[in-house]
């Protein structure tokens, strides 16, 4: 369980509630509950990450109980509910990625960044972790960075070091 | 050269655009559909063309329209599933990339079939490139008045939407899809009721794959007859293979249903053979979730005859010698690969995608996972084997949804073929560190009709 | 009559009212051919068919189709069919399932009984010793959550929990708002808050009453006494918010707990107040009604209403007889 010390308030773009609103127009009336994953995905590319007092305040929006976000928010695995660095290298590590060298990826990251699965890099910039089957596995290996989640197929060790590179260049 | 139905123009360029789609015959269809056909002799095209579920059950489609409640005065939704995360799977990544368009198309002609004026595509949210392009695409339709009110002058109006997912495989199976749709956890719901009588906001709801819902374009073009022509028997049609694992030229093909398995493997109009100058040592013929079968049984019958790429062929002999077309993800292994390395990642992926409501599934593929980890890293014992097998069977059949029996698969069809590979696991744990069983016998002709007792 | 529709469980027949569960059919016969339930509870709507232990097989599945089921079905979310036939004990397939589901059950369970206040009055307990295996074939770390106070009276014991959601449909049914829910996924889900929240409003105690296991226990019974050492008393008192009709849990003369009354399939009959659950703890606050029937199969029932019989042993030693004195004479008093 999260223990809040300070609540840390969060502001939200007017862009970002303007976008809310476009995404609730969706669905039929009294059924706006459904906006909650995309909205959820909005919020996050905005602030990086869902803390609680951005969920709540989603909550708010939407009419929902704080806890029926936190229950979708906690269950799907594209959310992140604690800061992450700028760039979140996600490789999948699903059976036929492996098959062709995913593991060998896994590990260059590894040693390049100098960061264990999960840990962020010392300037923020970075971190990976091993994700389950991106359906690419004809482009295998693959790694995919949010939050537009642009896609790196056929990955060789050299290509990693290039994407690192440009990344750091951004 | 197979007849292509999907991916006929896929190499045009400009094909992901409107333009460039109806110049090469796109959106013919939707007008055929909506002027001159009512939305019943839809449904019976789709009906005679036997067309069957292109996300892994491979029910009929026009059956599954045929089930729809349709009672006054209540909203009727056609959602179309795009959570494409089988392991072995990226047809609709595909599809949807490329030829936006066909999906699009196939969206209407499926909704007017039903009578939904609001339709979705669940995307999943990983695949946030493609709910861009979707989203492009469906504008592009609008603006060419193929979507909103009176769509053509015909007075049938739709809205159609993309959403996206958060990050769940769970949420492929389609009640667990609605769920997700609703703003849930994706719980799969328990069943009855179906979809077809209370699905998305318990309203009657129709829930497709991706390549089964472009697949009514070209049936509307040619007829559900003609389509029917293509394939094998009950497979009729044309399918999106997504070939991946050690061959020369991984990717999606088009095939027509009956290919011999050995071509689509070897001939170099497909996958072009092994990669590397390898041996084939094992498939999954069908996503992960089906059985793994050894290189013999994946090219033959249990009598010798040739395995053809079809529903009927690849699942001939039960799960004692055969498997499933599943979703179409097929994943080879070459002779260096490890089965039981392999199995253990898969049930790593079932662990970790349980959504963990029911218990069998939630504790079982867990502790699945943990004694397969034991295995590969060489601190297995004899009697793991044989406990797995016993797992596996106690989730099986008995879960709310079909996760619990993609988990248990995987497992009792590893240690049904290859039990001497987790054998050796277990006798020489410090050679099985550092090296693979190879290819072993696995290659060999099958001498007679291999009978085992099954899980 | 031509508005029910007949099944047979277990070969015995019985007339019910469409639409009736299998489960529910079961217990308008009642008796061992009763399936186990962990999460359906009658009183909630949308309970049921997660556990898997009330499993049975349908052999014949109406008069209409007698096509079997191809697979077991959860019998408290299956309904039944007019000439529907069903398997419970009397099918060695659904025994061995059963068994499976109860070992799922407990693979991650801490198995703490011994210092569990739930023990004697749990369900899991009581599953595990009818189904479950002497020994675990689970040979892994079980998972483990602290322990954390949801309201000053209530505690999560998240290790306990089995994960049945009767807390959840609880509070969304009976609470005006719900504060707790399942978190993450598979078997990382957990009941929680997620902030630091309590879980309070006027029938928040309920949850402690649903709860199948130790996961959510009464934190003014915490470690007081186990509870087939108290004697449970009906009784009942003029209560603004709820019925009032309560369960007293005494030992000697003093009320330990109240709890709401219980059925027979471990259900509360009727969902009562905080105030009356742990504010109440004097028997001058009620009226006493008659000792609360308990099954003879429960632990709770022994030394209950009638003297202790002490074991020869303890008869023929002067030495356990003096150890035991003060259960003796107390159960003597009562």
């Amino acid at each position: 369980m999260l223990k809040v010390e300070e609540p840390q308030p969060v502001h939200f773009s007017p862009a970002l509630i303007e976008k809310f609103g476009e995404i609730v127009k969706r669905y039929p009336e009294g059924k706006h509950k459904s906006a909650l994953l995309p909205i959820l995905h909005e919020t996050q590319a905005e602030l990086g990450w869902l803390s609680s007092e951005a969920m709540d305040k989603v909550a708010a929006y939407l009419d929902i109980q704080d806890i029926e976000v936190y229950e979708v928010a906690s269950f799907y695995s594209m959310y992140f509910l604690k800061p992450q660095a700028k760039f979140v290298m996600e490789v999948c590590r699903t059976g036929p990625c492996c098959l062709v060298g995913a593991e060998k990826i896994m590990d260059h990251l590894e040693n390049k960044l100098g960061v264990k699965e999960g840990e962020v890099t010392a300037d923020g910039l970075f971190s990976w972790r091993g994700v389950e089957c991106l359906a690419a596995c004809g482009y295998a290996p693959v790694l995919q960075i949010g939050p537009d989640y642009t896609f790196y197929e056929n990955l060789t060790e050299q290509k990693v070091d290039d994407l690192i590179n440009d990344l750091r260049n951004k | 050269m197979g007849r292509k139905l999907l991916l006929e123009h896929i190499n045009v360029p400009g094909i992901n655009t409107l333009d460039v789609y109806r110049q090469n015959g796109g959106y013919r269809a939707v007008e055929k559909a909506l002027k001159n056909l009512t939305p019943d002799e839809v449904v019976e095209e789709v009906k005679k063309s036997g067309l069957r579920g292109r996300g892994g059950a491979g029910f009929p489609t026009g059956m599954k329209w045929s089930f729809l409640a349709k009672p006054e005065g209540v909203a009727r939704y056609m959602v179309c599933n795009a959570d494409e995360s089988e392991p072995g799977t990226f047809k609709d990544r595909y599809l949807m990339t490329h030829i936006p368009h066909a999906l699009i198309e196939g969206m209407i002609i499926s909704s007017f079939a039903l009578g939904a004026s609001t339709s979705y595509i669940y995307v999943r949210g990983e695949m946030m490139p493609q709910i861009r392009i979707l989203e492009r695409a469906i504008a592009e339709a609008k603006n060419a008045g193929f979507l909103g009110k009176n769509i053509l002058g015909t007075g049938y109006d739709l809205e159609l939407y993309v959403q996206p997912g958060g990050g769940a495989y769970i949420c492929g199976e389609e009640t667990a899809l609605l769920e997700s749709l609703e703003g849930k956890r994706g719980n799969p719901r328990i069943k009855p009721p179906f979809p077809a009588i209370a699905g998305l906001y318990g309203c009657p709801t129709v829930v497709n794959n991706v390549e089964s819902i472009a697949a009514v374009v070209p049936i509307i073009n040619d007829g559900g007859e003609e389509y029917a022509k293509i394939g094998i028997g009950r497979s009729t049609g044309t399918k999106l293979i997504s070939a991946s694992g050690n061959l020369v030229r991984p990717g999606v093909y088009e095939i027509e249903l009956g290919l011999p398995v050995e071509e689509f493997i070897y001939s170099d109009e497909w996958c072009g053979g092994i990669a590397n100058g390898k041996r084939l040592k094992a498939t999954v013929a069908g996503g992960s979730s089906v059985p793994v079968l050894p290189a013999n049984l994946t090219l033959k019958l249990a009598n010798g005859e040739p395995r053809l790429m079809s529903y009927e062929s690849l699942s001939e002999g039960g799960f004692a010698t055969g498997t499933m077309l599943g979703s179409g993800g097929f994943i080879a292994f070459d002779e260096d690969q490890c089965i039981v390395r392999n199995t253990w990642n898969f049930s790593r992926f079932y662990h970790h995608e349980s959504c963990g409501q029911c218990s069998p599934c939630r504790e079982g593929t867990g502790w699945m996972e943990k004694v397969l980890h034991r295995l590969e890293y060489g601190h297995g014992k004899m009697s793991d084997i044989d406990l797995l097998v016993n797992v596996a069977k106690n989730i099986e059949g008995n879960t709310i949804c079909p996760l619990g029996d993609a988990a248990a698969w995987p497992v009792a069809s590893a240690i049904r073929h290859f039990r001497d590979e987790f054998e050796w696991h277990v006798n020489e744990p410090a050679k099985a560190l550092k090296t693979n069983y190879g290819l072993a016998n696995y290659a060999e002709p099958i001498a007679k009709a291999e009978v085992t007792t099954g899980n | 009559m031509s508005d029910k529709v007949k099944v047979t469980i277990d070969g015995i027949t019985v007339e019910v009212a469409p639409g009736t569960s299998i489960l529910n059919a079961a217990r308008q016969i009642g008796g061992d051919i009763v399936p186990p339930a962990m999460c359906y509870y009658s009183k909630l709507e949308g309970s049921g068919g997660k556990c898997r232990t009330c499993i049975v097989k349908v052999s014949k599945g109406s008069e209409k189709d007698p096509r079997p089921m191809p697979k077991l079905v959860a019998s408290c979310r299956t309904t039944v069919m007019d000439g529907m036939e069903v398997q419970n004990i009397t099918s060695p397939e659904v025994i061995e399932a059963r068994s499976g589901v109860v070992e799922m059950l407990l693979i991650n369970h801490p198995l703490d009984c011994p210092v569990c206040d739930q023990a004697g009055e749990c369900d899991l307990q009581n599953l595990g010793y009818e189904h479950g295996l002497q020994k675990t074939r689970y040979e892994f770390e079980r998972r483990t959550f602290d322990r954390i106070d949801i309201g000053d009276k209530i505690q999560l014991h998240m290790n306990r929990c089995i994960l049945c959601y009767r807390c959840v449909f609880t509070a969304d049914q009976i609470t005006n708002k719900r504060v707790h829910g399942i978190l993450n996924r598979g078997d990382h889900s957990e009941i929680s808050t997620y902030i630091l929240a309590a879980v309070d409003n006027d029938f928040s105690g309920n949850v402690i009453d649903v709860c199948p296991v130790g996961a959510l226990t009464d934190k003014t019974f915490r470690f007081r006494n186990r509870v087939w050492f108290t004697k449970p008393i009906d009784a009942h008192r003029d209560c603004p918010t709820c019925s009032g009709k309560v369960t007293l849990w005494y030992k000697g003369d003093d009320v330990l707990r109240v709890t709401a009354r219980k059925d027979i399939y471990g259900e509360v009959e009727e969902f009562i107040c905080n105030t009356c659950r742990f504010d109440k703890k004097k028997t001058s606050d009620w009226v006493i009604e008659h000792p609360t029937h308990i099954s003879d199969a429960s632990v709770i029932a022994s030394n209950h209403y009638e003297t202790l019989k002490p074991l020869p042993v303890i008869q023929n030693n002067p030495q356990l007889q003096q150890a035991n004195k003060v259960e003796l004479e107390k159960t003597a008093k009562f």
